[in-house]
């Protein structure tokens, strides 16, 4: 896949690696920084924060994306950016729609991509801030704007071109100034209102499964409309979103009755997004 | 920059925005092999008051209906502090669902609508940008530069809403005064604000009236109506065990939102996708087979699958011998139209033509359509007949899992009565000669009005028209041309929301509302009746008063309807009997002076009069501002009886008894409507064709010439198009629609052009290699009539003898992100429409592409 297999063997070979560091290696740096860090002993294990301390793990959000379902129609990327006011350039979900080798005239398969929340995240360990982290209490994977120093390294070790930086470039309903300007982003509950020098221009930026639509007790109510942005808009009714800690979710129970793969598994990030061919 | 994922660099923007050494210093923070849950975690603070500000309790969740496309889709809009803040589906309108009613009942509850939830497209998400698309026009504008052309600037001069009205009513009025109101031409959208439009037309005393439909679809009513009596049969994908598609992409051009839905889960029940496309679209991405065709030969395929199943006998004998006529002639057609003939024509082989055949015969319910992509060539009224007769033949009516006879009951427009003034100049013919066309539609030939004012050979001469919200110059065949044509009349006025390519030849521009801003009632297409409300969802902060009392929209200008009511009213046109008819509240009876309000009551006289029988304001109230009646889905309705009440009141032409006899609701000459035939002895609904039944053969259309006076062949006779390709211009060019965009009108879309920038010209990679092409050259794109220049895209999605494109882009208007972007094709065709029907020939067109 992406490992220039002449690292990959080197790091195999490598006895001083235990599989599960081999396997790190290979999910977070790639073939760029694979060859110059392979001499690297790389120890620290991170410690949970104070703040992440008492919290108990009370959900495990995640999706099962139907591929027979996507129809490619990009309702998703939209609704997204409707939803956290994203600017240009940057989409907390895109559709690929890659011709796959063996189909004949060059059929695309359709496969809407957000970030996948890893269980394993390569994102969250590379930030020289703390800025970046996976919640225990639910799983999602954050980004703290107002620590976030906007070096982007997390946007390198995503295997899975998850994270956006933003420019500070907008759309001309906002550079405009047209009434829309006024209107906030709701992401993380801060409802920041746009401005130019201010976070989240500079920063790192992904998608968050709309965790502002989260109660208090972090729990998601689709009857309510409170569900991530894309699974709500979704015209093929592919993207299924819940919690798999829950075993009668649908997520959980497609998992159950549904073959499904994740992309790049070999790197060992573990994603919690999982798509249905 | 669209969003594409490259496998290589693994992520977007990797080498502008990181050095590998930036990278390698980080990776001293790489964990081991500990859970990195929790870890770094600290609280993020969020705001309190910015979610009381503007969170989902905030503010007003608006339900109303889409209209970024015809399609009309179920919307709830959050409108906060006045701004349209987010737009969402709208769960209990069926159109974003189901458009089968038992599917949209199982697990629906009046709190939460459809069990899944509705869905919303991409163009439906991206309203907002075209709310607050700084490029609109906010107040009514006259030209002062009397050259008009495409490098002409107008000379706008800002004026007020009195005065617009004034002007352009002062030129209607000395046509009406001279007894010329006839030479009013008027185009409109098909979908919005249509019945005000053709009652001004009436009262006014044009006959010229036209809409959008004959440049899209009218070639397909052609086609359903010729063999089976109806103008828009609707596919049943969902119960359906073998899907046949000849030219469609529902889960790209989505119009109706529940398409990519109905059609996934109708794969997913077990059903197989057939798709015939020169291009494998995106629909036929999810098929099962990609049947690759030359373009406008899908009729020669059709008779060829009818010639395997009469051959093999695999028809639907008891359809057949109940329900049709004409099936011995049409047999005896399709005897030499063999799988073998048809390769020759069609480049499919015969052996898969008769494997598909036997397929789609013995796989039940089998449901077979066909739309515009024939549809758009100089033969696709008879080729789409062929395949509407080819579902005929395997069952294929108003069966769960076919194509079902819609049930559209809505709201009524109550026809106007015009007064002796307006009826001396409707009686003369329309500009555009519709009657001529043998199955035309009476949303006119606009080809034919282009032709005739060029070559000033009408039955007159037409001096103004009045263009709504339609950008005429982009949109058909023959671009310079209709540019041509336009600067022919003396005064041009178009009621736009953006400077068009046809907006820039006005002489007025009008702005137009975005349908956040504006009133409609949709009766939608799904197979029982429903009717969704549009209404306005954000307004002018005060309410406009000059020249009438009126809402508003965000720039305090008129809907396009409070603008016709506005110069009705200023016309002072009134009805036979004399009322006032602008003034005067249809439902009420009371004079109402607010245009706004006057529209409402009209808008509750079609709702009370129609099949909700409710008011406006009752339909506000009902969950999702959505009728649906309760009835749902009724299959075989051509085998029901007329009910006894129905059959009192209704008009019977001849003999009751006499089997073939037709029924109407009201006399013919008082533009009465087919609802039965007599057959068997019994008053049916049967099949509105001239026997009742489908019919192979039409002998009622023996004597009867086309527009270019050819005789009209009684059976689906398949002639080639008349554009072939020759040696000099060897290829095929087509174009499609996709999920992105919406005909030439939302290009200027920031959030639809994130995701679809342009418009490559598509091109099959033996093809691109024989002419020295690779993927991204810029190339031209020439045929007979024109060139222009075009990205290519090398991909195996195309037949090698055609190269293909997106429709709606290469704005030289619009707006500032619309414009010089991607390539319209227009200048490469003239004028052109079809004989039969007036459908616009967009597809037709041959041409050379050679490295630019």
């Amino acid at each position: 896949m992406n490992e220039d297999p002449g690292v990959r063997e080197t790091l195999e070979r490598d006895p001083t690696l235990t599989p599960c560091e081999r396997r790190e290696m290979f999910g977070v740096l790639g073939r760029w920084l694979g060859a110059a860090l392979a001499a690297a002993t790389v120890s620290r294990a991170a410690e949970p924060a104070p703040a992440a301390q008492g919290r108990q793990r009370k959900h495990h959000y995640g999706m099962v994306i139907d591929t027979r379902r996507c129809v490619g129609c990009r309702a998703c990327v939209v609704a997204c950016k409707a939803e956290n006011k994203t600017p240009p350039g940057v989409a907390y979900t895109v559709v690929l729609d890659g011709a796959l080798e063996p189909r004949i005239g060059d059929k695309p398969l359709f496969m809407t991509k957000p970030c996948f929340h890893c269980e394993n995240p390569a994102c969250t360990v590379v930030c020289p801030v703390g800025a970046t982290f996976k919640r225990a209490e639910d799983g999602l994977v954050v980004v703290d704007y107002d620590r976030c120093i906007g070096c982007r390294y997390c946007i390198t070790a995503c295997p899975y071109g998850a994270r956006y930086f933003d420019y500070g470039d907008d759309y001309p309903a906002r550079s405009d100034k047209t009434p829309y300007d006024a209107v906030p982003s709701p992401e993380y509950g801060q409802y920041r209102k746009r401005e130019p020098g201010r976070s989240p221009i500079g920063n790192v930026r992904k998608c968050t499964f709309c965790l502002h639509l989260q109660d208090e007790q972090g729990a998601y109510n689709r009857a309510a409309g409170c569900w991530p942005a894309c699974a709500k808009t979704c015209t093929g009714k592919a993207i299924h979103f819940g919690d798999f800690m829950d075993p009668e979710s649908e997520v959980s129970r497609l998992l159950r009755e549904r073959p499904a793969i994740r992309l790049k598994e070999e790197m060992g990030n573990e994603p919690n997004v999982y798509y249905l061919l | 920059m669209p969003y594409d994922f490259d496998e290589t660099v693994g992520r977007r923007r990797f080498l502008r925005t990181l050095g590998v050494a930036g990278a390698a210093a980080g990776a001293g923070a790489l964990a081991g092999c500990t859970s990195r849950i929790g870890a770094y975690q600290h609280d993020i603070a969020a705001s309190g008051e910015g979610a009381a500000a503007w969170g989902r309790e905030a503010g007003e969740w608006i339900p109303s209906c889409c209209n970024m496309c015809g399609g009309q889709s179920g919307i709830l809009c959050h409108v906060v502090n006045g701004v349209v803040e987010k737009i969402e589906p709208n769960h209990w309108n069926p159109n974003n669902y189901s458009n089968i009613s038992t599917d949209f009942f199982d697990g629906y509850t009046e709190e939460y609508g459809c069990a899944e939830g509705g869905a919303l497209c991409p163009k439906g998400n991206a309203g907002i940008m075209q709310l607050y698309d700084p490029d609109r026009v906010q107040r009514p504008l006259k030209r002062t530069n009397p050259r008009k052309g495409r490098d002409e600037d107008p000379g706008w001069q800002e004026i007020s809403w009195a005065q617009a009205v004034d002007e352009i009513a002062a030129k209607l009025r000395a046509l009406r005064e001279g007894g010329e109101a006839h030479k009013l031409l008027w185009w409109s959208e098909d979908h919005s604000f249509t019945h005000i439009q053709d009652d001004f037309c009436q009262l006014f005393g044009s006959p010229n009236y036209s809409n959008h439909s004959n440049l899209c679809d009218v070639s397909r009513k052609a086609s359903f109506k010729m063999a089976m009596g109806d103008d828009r049969p609707l596919s049943d994908f969902l119960q359906s065990k073998y899907i046949l598609l000849f030219g469609w992409n529902p889960t790209s051009a989505i119009k109706w939102v529940h398409l990519p839905r109905t059609l996934t889960r109708g794969i997913e029940r077990g059903a197989r996708l057939v798709v015939v496309d020169p291009y494998l679209s995106d629909t036929a991405a999810k098929a099962h087979e990609w049947v690759q065709i030359l373009p406008g030969t899908d009729g020669a395929l059709a008779l060829a699958l009818a010639h395997v199943i009469i051959r093999e006998q695999l028809y639907d004998h008891d359809f057949i011998a109940n329900w049709t006529v004409g099936f011995a002639e049409f047999s005896e057609y399709v005897k030499d139209k063999t799988p073998q003939w048809a390769e020759k024509i069609t480049s499919v082989p015969a052996a898969a033509i008769e494997r598909i055949a036997r397929e789609l015969a013995t796989t039940k319910p089998a449901c077979v359509d066909v739309w515009s992509g024939p549809g758009q060539h100089s033969n696709g009224v008879q080729g789409g007949r062929a395949i509407a007769l080819l579902a005929a033949l395997v069952g294929g009516y108003d069966q769960p899992g076919t194509l079902l006879l819609p049930d559209k009951r809505g709201n009524k427009h109550a026809e106007v009565e015009p007064d002796a003034t307006a009826e001396r100049t409707l009686d003369e013919p329309r500009y555009d000669g519709v009657k001529d066309f043998p199955i035309g539609h009476k949303s006119g030939v606009y080809g034919r009005c282009w032709e005739r004012l060029l070559a000033g050979n009408g039955p007159y001469q037409p001096k103004v028209g009045v263009c709504v919200f339609q950008n005429l110059v982009m949109s058909g065949p023959g671009s310079s041309q209709v540019e041509a044509a336009l600067k022919k009349l003396e005064t041009l006025v178009v009621v736009d929301t953006m400077v068009s390519e046809t907006a820039l030849l006005a002489d007025y521009l009008i702005p137009g509302t975005v349908y956040l801003e504006r009133y409609d009632l949709n009766s939608h297409w799904v197979t029982w009746p429903v009717l969704g409300l549009r209404q306005p969802v954000v307004k002018a902060a005060t309410r406009q008063t000059s020249p009438f009392p009126y809402q508003g929209g965000i720039f305090g200008q008129m809907a396009e309807y409070e603008f016709v009511t506005a110069l009705g009213r200023k016309l002072g046109l009134r009805t036979a009997d004399g009322t006032d008819f602008f003034r005067l509240g249809p439902a009420s009876r009371q004079p109402i002076e607010d245009l706004t309000a006057w529209y409402e009551d009209y808008l509750s006289n079609e709702l009370q009069t129609g099949a909700p029988k409710m008011t406006l304001a009752q339909l506000k109230q009902l969950p999702g501002a959505v009728w649906v009646d309760r009835s749902g889905t009724k299959y075989r309705k051509y085998a029901a009886l007329i009910p006894a009440a129905k059959l009192a009141k209704a008009f019977v032409d001849g003999d009751i008894t006499v089997d073939g006899t037709a029924i109407y609701d009201k006399p013919k000459d008082q533009h009465g409507k087919r609802i039965g035939t007599v057959i068997g002895g019994r008053p049916i609904r049967g099949f509105f064709t001239a026997s009742g039944k489908v019919e192979f053969y039409s002998p009622s259309l023996i004597g009867k010439n086309d527009a270019h006076g050819r005789p009209v062949d009684p059976l689906p006779v398949y002639r080639p198009r008349d554009w072939q390709p020759d040696a000099e211009f060897p290829l095929y060019l087509i174009n499609w629609k996709e999920a992105s965009h919406t005909h030439t009108r939302s290009q200027n879309n920031a959030w639809l052009r994130e995701i679809k920038p342009s418009n490559p010209l598509v091109i099959h990679p033996d093809t691109a290699s024989r002419l020295g092409i690779e993927n991204g050259d810029e190339v031209w794109v020439e045929s007979r009539h024109g060139k222009t220049r075009a990205v290519a895209k090398v991909t195996r999605r195309i037949h090698p003898a055609v190269v293909g494109a997106q429709h709606g882009f290469g704005h030289w208007r619009l707006g500032r992100g619309a414009a010089g972007v991607g390539t319209a094709f227009g200048d490469l065709n003239t004028v052109a429409y079809d004989a039969l029907s007036g459908q616009g020939l967009h597809k037709e067109i041959c041409v050379k592409v050679y490295k630019a």
